[in-house]
């Protein structure tokens, strides 16, 4: 299967847009610190998925400097190191492994926990944090895994449908 | 080391030891830098500027449903404000008194230009254009920049109090670190001198205690023993900073770290989230001479 990959950046720069500027008034007041999804990264995943582990890496890798850039306090960097490093696993799980959406909710579930547990160590690496980790998985990483689960479940069919082309070869077509 | 060139020839294992070491060597090089370089400040202006055309259009819709549900509040809160207003009046009588009294001395005492325009901030009114779904970096956008006299350090104000500080400055946006970020102990942050309303003498630092997930107010002398209720207002010492913004109001205070000053918990001002317009205060500056 192929992407086609200018329609998925033009999406992914418009859902970084979305993230930053609409989700934080979906989420409900108390909530604000617990859900931070981050549509980006649900975009490199299915890139991971449906175009292979190298485009994802770059997109990834793009995508996460770009939020790094945009939210810049202290550090640039992690997730672009994260986003870069989990689409290529995602990517090479997905390739040895037929993509289902089943195999597909796993991957998303599995890619949000390891994406913010590895920015919680790069933060604690560097001192920017002294929370503990149990806490911030509790607190944080969980509730945001599921939401990220969610985002993408809705935005499966659309993708398949829009961005996502028809292979000749092997005859499977888009979603009936 | 046959054992080290087995590995060297993994090529995966190799690249992505590489890629650690260089975003290592990035994240180390961007820690605590003030200054950008003008890819950054084009992409994050660029950037800004589209997410003010839907940050600020959904934030009014989201206000406006939140209002109604608060719409039962209003007659109480009528009540209320009547009478903030009644107290108002009254203080105001008081206060061009004290003014008038105030700018005679000074007059009488020769004070220097300077000095007598210390206290005169300019408020730029600024609209938030974006927040980040960072957990670690607690940052706002805003919609001005150096071409409208935004310097780093800088404080922030929403109507209720003090929001926190502008950390990167670009040419048509900013961005704002908020007071929750502030942490003294780990290598980042500034610290933000504080004081109490009626207690001028009295002085702490604010910090934000990532565990408990609240405001602190910490180095407080014994003398000046917090109490639930007081009003916390930043001092202005080491005039950087602007004074007279409120933080919050003391919820609870106990004895600090070694047991010769006193630690306030306390209840912010204003929220941090769900913001929409904020003020950055800026103080007259020192001409040199």
């Amino acid at each position: 299967m192929k992407m086609r990959i200018n329609w998925v950046i033009l999406c992914a720069l418009t859902l970084l847009v979305i993230e930053n500027s609409v989700i934080p008034w979906l989420v409900p007041p108390g909530w604000s610190d617990r859900l931070l999804p981050h549509l980006c990264f649900i975009m490199t995943l299915f890139v991971a998925g449906f175009a292979g582990r190298h485009t994802a890496f770059l997109i990834g890798l793009g995508l996460g400097l770009l939020q790094d850039l945009l939210a810049y306090g202290h550090l640039i960097g992690p997730y672009g190191f994260g986003m870069g490093l989990i689409g290529y696993l995602a990517g090479l799980t997905a390739e040895r492994k037929s993509f289902t959406i089943g195999f597909f909710v796993w991957i998303v579930l599995i890619g949000g926990l390891m994406l913010d547990s590895i920015i919680y160590f790069i933060y604690k690496l560097f001192r920017l944090t002294d929370l503990q980790f149990a806490q911030v998985f509790y607190w944080q990483v969980a509730p945001t895994a599921i939401l990220q689960l969610f985002i993408a479940l809705l935005l499966y069919v659309p993708v398949r449908r829009f961005l996502v082309k028809p292979s000749h070869s092997s005859g499977d077509d888009s979603p009936e | 080391m046959s054992g080290i060139f087995r590995l060297m020839r993994n090529k995966r294992l190799f690249i992505l030891m590489i890629g650690l070491i260089l975003f290592i060597a990035l994240m180390g090089f961007t820690l605590g830098r003030t200054r950008l370089t003008w890819p950054e400040k084009f992409i994050n202006d660029a950037f800004g500027t589209v997410q003010g055309a839907l940050y600020r259009p959904v934030g009014a819709v989201a206000d406006f449903f939140r209002d109604l549900d608060r719409l039962s509040d209003v007659y109480k809160e009528n009540e209320q404000l009547r009478q903030t207003v009644a107290q108002y009046t009254q203080d105001q009588i008081k206060f061009n008194l004290l003014e008038a009294d105030n700018k005679r001395l000074q007059e009488e005492l020769n004070f220097t230009e300077h000095q007598k325009n210390m206290d005169n901030y300019r408020y730029l009114i600024a609209q938030v254009v974006g927040s980040t779904s960072n957990p670690y970096e607690k940052t706002i956008t805003i919609n001005l920049g150096s071409r409208d006299g935004v310097k780093p350090q800088m404080a922030v104000r929403s109507v209720d109090g003090l929001v926190g500080l502008v950390s990167k400055v670009k040419n048509f946006t900013s961005t704002v670190t908020l007071v929750t970020d502030l942490d003294p102990n780990s290598s980042r942050g500034t610290p933000v001198s504080a004081t109490f309303l009626g207690k001028p003498d009295s002085f702490g630092i604010i910090e934000y205690d990532d565990e408990t997930g609240t405001l602190q107010m910490t180095k407080i002398d014994e003398r000046d023993k917090p109490d639930v209720g007081d009003k916390v207002i930043t001092s202005g010492l080491g005039s950087l900073f602007p004074k007279g913004i409120i933080v919050g109001t003391v919820k609870s205070s106990q004895v600090g770290d070694f047991g010769l000053t006193y630690t306030a918990i306390i209840e912010p001002a204003a929220k941090f989230d769900h913001l929409r317009e904020v003020f950055i205060v800026v103080v007259p500056e020192v001409e040199e001479p």
